[in-house]
């Protein structure tokens, strides 16, 4: 689809840059409010335990703490969890009774159950350690196969067991498939717990008063979702209450999608003191509660024919969830739609996928970039590589033997993928590694006693979520909405209900609604966060941004042209309609005569300061909303990732020399945001795959609550990222754009496994668990070697 | 304990009665407002978002205390730029799109500010320079590339616009 709009594709400096470049950013901890007072969180020390006293006084004896609550105190908040709050899903579901601070026992290191208010955070600090809590420890359970046994300690005695959701997923004729199988790939995989941690922690800033009601500043995803879901706790009309993200945000990749029990609680606090009261998140926090993501086990098989085509697949999927205490997501909702994308962009007709979800004394997960899917992406292509081996075919035939070939496509268990072009994209990947050069360099290397190898993986990626999924899904819509409105001077604000921070909407929704009406990027501004002044729209996540929100400023804009043009004709005194104009250059142009234009800041200044002079009738102003829903049940992109690497066998080290990512982004609005994106996603999927991981010891205590033992990569950890675009536009978004980034991390940890094992295949090494550390390579190497 | 200190913050001085213990990044952040500087991990000095220059060097203010930098001088991100002129850093990272939710650019900046005054030009040394600040969005691709197009700036000017670029 060749796209008329004229800034579309156009690799245009960020509008939003120019501030953050300068200092000017507004984030969640820079807004200061008068009488503002500061609250912090006594978290537990114990991974399970009964709490058999708290004694407060003598943190509130101190000059400059104003409050100091436990949970008693805010039982009569009721629970969190509502039917709105809680995933809608099909299977078998349990949900955790709890309150915002945890009431009589704790249930992991870091549980909230007290909170403690104080005039400034120095002051706060010195409260929470004056904060007296005596506890009784519990039995714990932090292993997911441990947790299912019989006489596993129990998170949530009434439930009976641990089990939080199950889910059978069958399609097809999984035993028959079986049945003919030449070759049946048979593999435990284990995928740990690791995932977004974005460089700002979370943090809210509430203040009421009971004219206005509650305002919300809240480092969010998702504004409208949560001002919905506070207000039915807090039994608030929505005209009193109001959630804003701030500006400007310093990441989420999910972690800020859910709604969390601080965030109840600074409310109820600030409506109770009648200050505002502002939370900010310190790292320790942020490492126990968010960005726990993944942790899952497979226990896959594939059902595999001599010429490689894959009949079946079976998988019994064990999702680690925590203690499910979050809102929204519940813990279950990633893994749930992990399962539903495991076959993702293989056509596998019959499978048999099982999905077991459980409780254990951790923290609960949170969504984390690649939602749910990372885990069995890795098992899937781990399996897939495993089966080309058996078989002695090369990775990237049999690949493309089992990839999706006509689109659109629905999947075996039902997902929709519109379009895309696996064989193109391997095409491109395998020509920018010189694949067939690298197998005889490699050859040779393995002579020199040097470990040379490459891995690929492949998948669709989210490209937002339609309201067919979402709404069973999680009770919400999943459409994209947009304003767009012409102010007196002629530019034209947009304002949209998601919450940008770091994908770049400011400039790529200026691109696009400028090119729809004939102006310059720079005559466009883009508003966002605020639930009051934008529209009702389910948020920033599941690369919404570029599929749905734009397309619907796309639809906006258009929808404002039949009258740009009935006002224009009606200034050039001329009977004319929207075909007989062009808009371009800041001007309505007839065709027919291009000499006859008007400015476009004209027929704004007539429709909104100069009424008088509109066609008799006509009502005032230029506006429009529109809301987007794409006409399919799902849009993906189809992607090609491949990795390089050379192993040093004597430590176990490892080097990624080159990192190929082959993206479909549709028709990228801005080819340099989609790199950007691109990048991001591959550097977080390598330092998820290969350095992070939130590490509990054997008595529940999380090892990795500082940024020294969390690894997140530095520039000097990752390899020079390549990204090679291989567009192929959606037919369901107006400009063919698709969504980028969000799924990216799901394709690098069967990359870098396969580019691992590959190399060592002298060694006879296999892969199966995350992360890729060196010494967990180093060991493998051993204990093949011992073998022989 | 309080203790009256002054500290020089982009040329303007910010005279104050503190507690001994408050760290120079709440200096900057709530003593004088200047929020551009971040704080991004537990004052563990890993995620650099809090980088500033202090007597010409690249620190990180929340690994110091604030009486430490009493009559000292103080760059902040707000100090960068000249009027509207943006800094030949701020210049590369606009242009090659070396930020994406900005909150760890601060750092960044203030960190490559004092590696420009005398760069190096291997994709190494510009990652090596640049690994003490982490960035969880753009996989420091477009930061290299910023760089590259900073250094070219840099390399560019004249003995008295260097000056004027790094005054610190």
């Amino acid at each position: 689809m060749a796209s008329a709009n004229a800034w579309v594709g156009q690799s245009i400096k960020r509008k939003e840059d120019r501030r953050l470049l300068v200092g000017d950013g507004q984030y969640l901890p820079d807004i200061v409010l008068p009488r503002m007072v500061v609250m912090g969180l006594v978290r537990s020390i114990y991974a399970h335990a009964k709490i058999t006293a708290i004694d407060t006084t003598q943190a509130t004896a101190l000059p400059g703490v104003r409050t100091a609550l436990t949970g008693a105190d805010v039982k009569h908040l009721g629970p969190v969890l509502s039917d709105m709050s809680t995933p809608n899903l099909p299977g078998e579901t349990k949900r955790p009774l709890f309150w915002p601070l945890s009431i009589d026992e704790v249930k992991y290191v870091g549980d909230p159950l007290a909170v403690v208010v104080a005039r400034d955070k120095y002051t706060l600090e010195d409260a929470l350690e004056l904060v007296d809590v005596e506890y009784d420890p519990l039995d714990i359970v932090l292993d997911p196969e441990r947790a299912l046994q019989p006489d596993a300690p129990r998170l949530y005695p009434d439930w009976g067991d641990n089990v939080l959701y199950h889910q059978h997923i069958p399609a097809g004729d999984p035993d028959a498939a079986f049945a003919q199988a030449d070759l049946v790939v048979k593999e435990r995989f284990r995928c740990h717990r690791t995932g977004g941690q974005p460089m700002e922690t979370r943090g809210c800033l509430a203040m009421y008063n009971p004219g206005e009601g509650l305002t919300l500043w809240l480092t969010t995803q998702r504004p409208h979702i949560k001002r919905h879901l506070l207000a039915e706790y807090l039994n608030l009309p929505h005209s009193q209450m109001r959630v804003i993200m701030p500006k400007d945000m310093g990441g989420a990749f999910g972690t800020k999608a859910p709604l969390y029990r601080e965030e109840l609680l600074a409310c109820h606090l600030a409506m109770k003191l009648r200050r505002p009261v502002k939370w900010v998140e310190n790292r320790q926090e942020s490492l126990m509660n968010v960005g726990q993501g993944r942790d899952q086990i497979h226990e896959l098989e594939l059902a595999v024919k001599k010429d490689g085509t894959i009949l079946g697949l079976r998988d019994r999927i064990l999702a680690d969830c925590g203690d499910a205490r979050t809102a929204i997501y519940v813990g279950f909702a990633m893994p749930f739609l992990g399962a539903m994308y495991l076959i993702n962009g293989y056509d596998i007709p019959n499978v048999d996928i099982d999905l077991t979800c459980v409780v254990t004394n951790k923290a609960c997960l949170t969504p984390s970039r690649a939602f749910g899917s990372f885990a069995g992406r890795f098992a899937l292509d781990r399996a897939v590589e495993l089966a080309a081996r058996a078989l002695e075919m090369d990775p990237v035939e049999i690949r493309l033997k089992n990839a999706i070939k006509t689109f659109p496509h629905v999947s075996a268990v039902g997902v929709h993928v519109d379009s895309g072009d696996f064989p193109g994209s391997f095409a491109k990947t395998c020509a920018a590694l010189d694949y067939d050069n690298f197998r005889k360099e490699q050859s040779e290397a393995w002579q020199n006693g040097r470990y040379l190898g490459v891995g690929f993986s492949m998948g669709v990626e989210i490209s937002g979520v339609p309201s067919e999924v979402l709404v069973p899904m999680e009770r919400q819509p999943g459409f994209g909405v947009a304003t767009v409105q012409f102010d007196a001077h002629g530019k034209v604000q947009v304002a949209e209900g998601d919450s940008p921070h770091g994908q770049g909407h400011e400039t790529t929704i200026a691109q696009v609604v400028a090119g729809e009406l004939g102006l310059s990027p720079e005559d466009i501004y883009v508003t966002y966060g605020d639930t009051h002044s934008g529209p009702f729209a389910a948020g920033t996540i599941g690369s919404r941004g570029a599929s749905y929100t734009l397309s619907a400023a796309v639809l906006a804009a258009r929808a404002l042209r039949p009258k740009m043009a009935n006002i224009a004709a009606h200034l050039l005194h001329i009977e004319a309609g929207e075909d007989d104009f062009v808009f371009r250059d800041g001007h309505a142009i007839l065709t027919r005569d291009e000499s006859q234009r008007v400015p476009i800041a004209r027929i704004a200044e007539v429709a909104l300061l100069s009424p008088t002079e509109l066609p008799p009738g006509m009502e005032a102003g230029l506006e429009h909303t529109s809301h987007f829903e794409a006409e399919t049940a799902g849009m993906h992109s189809c992607n090609v990732h491949a990795a390089q690497v050379e192993v040093f066998p004597d430590t176990g080290e490892y080097k990624i020399v080159r990192y190929v990512a082959v993206d479909d982004a549709g028709q990228p609005i801005n080819p340099m945001v989609v790199r950007g994106q691109i990048h991001g996603g591959v550097a977080m999927g390598i330092g998820n795959a290969c350095m992070e991981e939130f590490i509990y010891d054997e008595n529940g205590q999380q090892l990795t609550t500082t940024l020294l033992d969390y690894h997140i990569p530095s520039s000097l950890d990752l390899p020079h990222i390549e990204t090679i675009e291989h567009n192929v536009p959606s037919p369901h978004t107006p400009l063919g754009s698709k969504g980028k980034g969000e799924g990216t991390p799901g394709m690098v940890p069967a990359a870098v496994a396969n580019a691992l094992e590959d190399a060592l295949q002298p060694l006879g090494v296999k892969i199966t668990e995350l992360p890729l550390t060196p010494e967990r390579i180093w060991k493998l190497i051993q204990a093949a070697k011992e073998k022989e | 304990m309080k203790r009256s200190i002054g500290i020089t913050i982009n040329g303007e001085v910010y005279e104050e009665t503190v507690d001994q213990r408050l760290l120079l990044v709440d200096f900057i952040r709530e003593v004088a407002g200047l929020t551009g500087t971040h704080v991004g991990c537990s004052v563990e000095g890993r995620c650099g978002a809090c980088t500033v220059i202090l007597k010409g060097k690249a620190v990180k203010a929340c690994l110091l205390l604030a009486v430490q930098a009493d009559g000292a001088s103080v760059l902040t991100i707000e100090g960068l730029a000249r009027d509207d002129a943006l800094h030949p850093i701020q210049a590369g990272f606009w242009e090659k799109h070396g930020l994406q939710c900005g909150f760890c650019t601060p750092g960044l900046l203030m960190t490559l500010y004092e590696f420009l005054q005398n760069p190096k030009h291997s994709d190494e040394e510009i990652r090596t320079a640049m690994s003490g600040v982490i960035c969880r969005c753009t996989g420091y691709v477009h930061i290299v590339e910023a760089v590259k197009h900073a250094i070219a700036t840099v390399e560019a000017l004249s003995p008295q616009e260097r000056k004027e670029w790094f005054p610190a």
